[in-house]
């Protein structure tokens, strides 16, 4: 598939000039007046920029926008249609949304294919329809599409029951829609960006793989994240993230671990092979990242959508508590990362600068009584240090002469002007995570644990290392 | 090769059969070129007698069912057979346990075989899933796979790096590359059969579910492999 027909194909899902929606009503609290609200809200703030135009034949205007009886009777500019209609309207509207010339379609509604044999006759209608239209649709039976910087929210959780993520670099894509309010919402509170946003739901059409591709393609995206249950084409499915994963890491977190098919196998090889397995094997071939769990992903995702790529897997260490060292050395072996071994160089210009009580070496401890300028000058040595390929800056914010903004305006200086990454623990309570949210705001990604940010660092390392290996 | 293989496989198809004896599995895999032992199927004991004089003795006699999957558990092998007396007796006794095992297996001979030289067990194997296509299994045999698991997989077609980084990927990877002072195992000749495997499924995927080379067994560098045994199980 060539780059401008996926793009183009996609792009109104994510910047649409016109957005008609297909069930908009004034009744608080249903899916179509949620969607509607969505969108008028963000038009209101001057982040949707396109036009907004409810489709509902029992209704002349909605909160003062004017509503119109069919999708045949909007504006030429209604690129993007949002269906939240009974599922049994649905096939009829497409035939109306095909004549009419919209080329993207999410459909909302459930009710289709995971509810039997009516739902999935519905489903290939609607497909051939779509087919022989060019139209690309996301859904049927799905949350849809979110993305902050544009103001395009189908997501039908109202924001009195659900926050929004800030905009940011890292793209997910869900077949659950529970599962994208949920992690919207969770992602918000942990101060994590979220560029863009699918719930595809049953994955009529639009699929992993034209996600993966369009998302390569983006450039606000540096990251791809994806949860998953199952795939439809895996031929299609490696393919695409073989081509996708040179350009942009693509981390996934698969549910359903269990093996299945076990007991039919009559090979060795056939009882073992569990889905699981084909899974991580899937994931090593095409260079995907595999996430344990969703902090992981999440974890993982945020490094990627903050640092630069490191050189190596060298890890130096900075830290003002000794026992955080000690635990962030531990996850260093136990991710299959190296220590450091500093210069000379670094060590001389340390021990110069230091306290006599400070210790330079890796870990670094900089110890209790530090201010920001002793973190500045270890922050400094290891930047300068070509043995060194990843920074992991543990700060307890705690000690009581440290200026917390002066370290976040250090740390944030170095993470944009040094060519390695940088990785932040800051381990607390209310006012740490005050803190760190400043010093994510700027730029660096910060972890609750010294296990966390070596475990993020890994996957910049073996995104890294697999890279190389394509070169090889 | 691939028309060679289609050969057996359709003959095999044509008997109502979806599992290659042994005997029909290694002429599939030897048609690419996979290391398999100079064997042949004896019909009668007299053929057997013959060909074991060929080989030179010890041989071994593996009894041929399509019946019988499992030869060890059928005890329908014999080992280090050294004479042509011992050679007549256990004729007799693996057709007697056949009959035990399976009453109703149809023999299509017995395969005799040279005494192979003992190796590193490995096994290959070959599975299909319905959502990526065939994939190909690597790891050590015996224990390794049957308690451990220690086994990976990747989808088939595979490159050379992705079988370089199965070898390395299983935990058992140090008893190939020659722990404690053991000289590491031909770890080209691993790849090469790998990739020929590869390209055999590639070829016969409309046709082939599963299928194990197991024991495989893996002498020194630059000594090569062999196939001790087979298993092929067709759609």
């Amino acid at each position: 598939m060539e780059k401008s027909r996926i793009v183009e194909e996609l792009k109104p899902f994510f910047e649409p000039k016109g957005v008609a929606i297909i069930g908009a009503t004034d009744k608080k609290g249903k899916v179509g007046n949620v969607i509607f609200e969505n969108f008028k809200v963000n038009k209101e703030k001057g982040i949707f920029k396109g036009n907004i135009y409810p489709v509902n034949p029992k209704l002349t205007e909605i909160e003062g926008v004017k509503c119109y009886p069919s999708i045949k009777d909007v504006p030429e500019d209604a690129d993007l249609a949002v269906i939240s209609i009974p599922a049994k309207f649905v096939p009829a509207t497409m035939k109306d949304i095909a004549e009419k010339g919209i080329k993207s379609v999410i459909i909302i509604t459930g009710g289709f294919g995971e509810l039997g044999e009516e739902g999935k006759r519905m489903e290939q209608e609607i497909l051939q329809i779509a087919r022989e239209n060019g139209i690309r649709i996301v859904g049927p039976n799905c949350v849809g599409v979110y993305v902050p910087e544009t103001g395009v929210d189908t997501v039908f959780l109202p924001e009195t029951k659900m926050d929004r993520p800030e905009t940011g670099a890292i793209a997910f894509v869900t077949q659950s829609g529970a599962f994208a309010a949920a992690m919207l919402d969770w992602a918000a509170m942990a101060n994590i960006g979220i560029g863009k946003m699918v719930s595809y739901g049953n994955k009529l059409d639009v699929d992993d793989a034209d996600l993966m591709e369009y998302f390569m393609y983006d450039d606000q995206i540096r990251v791809i994240t994806f949860y998953i249950e199952g795939v439809k084409d895996g031929r299609k499915f490696i393919e695409t993230a073989r081509k996708v994963t040179p350009h942009k890491p693509i981390i996934a977190l698969k549910s359903g671990r269990t093996e299945y098919g076990a007991k039919a196998a009559s090979s060795h090889t056939g009882s073992l092979a569990g889905a699981d397995t084909i899974y991580d094997a899937v994931f090593k071939q095409t260079g995907i990242l595999r996430a344990e769990d969703f902090e992981h992903m999440f974890d993982m995702a945020k490094a990627f959508a903050k640092c630069k790529l490191p050189k190596g897997d060298r890890i130096g260490i900075i830290t003002d508590g000794g026992g955080a060292g000690v635990m962030a050395s531990d996850a260093v072996a136990k991710f299959g990362l190296k220590m450091a071994e500093l210069s000379e160089e670094t060590l001389k210009y340390m021990k110069e600068k230091f306290p006599p009580h400070a210790v330079a070496g890796n870990p670094t401890d900089v110890v209790g009584d530090t201010d920001a300028q002793r973190y500045k000058i270890a922050i400094e040595a290891f930047v300068n240090d070509p043995n060194v390929d990843v920074i992991v800056v543990i700060t307890l914010f705690q000690v009581p002469l440290l200026d917390e903004m002066e370290l976040i305006d250090i740390l944030a200086e170095y993470a944009k002007k040094s060519d390695k990454p940088i990785i932040a623990v800051a381990m607390g309570g209310k006012k740490t995570e005050y803190y760190a949210k400043i010093l994510e705001d700027k730029g660096v990604p910060v972890y609750l644990t010294p296990e966390r940010g070596v475990r993020a660092a890994a996957a910049l390392v073996q995104y890294v290392k697999y890279l190389e290996k394509l070169k090889e | 090769m691939k028309e060679e293989a289609l050969k057996i496989i359709n003959e095999v198809l044509a008997q109502g059969r979806k599992s290659l004896v042994e005997y029909e599995a290694k002429q599939v895999l030897k048609s690419y070129g996979l290391p398999v032992p100079e064997e042949k199927l004896a019909k009668t004991v007299d053929e057997a007698i013959k060909y074991a004089e060929e080989l030179g003795y010890p041989v071994v006699l593996k009894l041929m069912s399509p019946q019988i999957l499992h030869k060890s558990d059928a005890r329908v092998i014999a080992l280090k057979i050294k004479d042509e007396e011992e050679l007549k007796k256990k004729w007799e006794e693996i057709h007697e346990n056949a009959k035990k095992y399976r009453p109703d297996a149809e023999i299509l001979g017995v395969l005799v075989a040279p005494m192979l030289k003992p190796g590193r067990e490995i096994i290959i194997g070959i599975t299909e899933d319905p959502q990526f296509g065939h994939a190909i299994m690597f790891g050590l045999g015996g224990i390794f796979v049957e308690i451990l698991k220690d086994v990976t997989f990747r989808i088939i077609p595979i490159e050379e790096k992705d079988a370089w980084a199965m070898i390395r990927n299983i935990k058992g990877y140090p008893i190939l590359a020659g722990a404690r002072g053991e000289e590491p195992a031909d770890m080209k000749a691993i790849v090469d059969m790998m990739l020929k495997v590869s390209q055999l499924v590639d070829d016969l995927k409309d046709y082939l579910k599963e299928m194990d080379l197991n024991p495989v067994f893996v002498y020194n560098e630059g000594e090569g492999a062999m196939i001790v045994d087979a298993r092929i199980i067709l759609k």
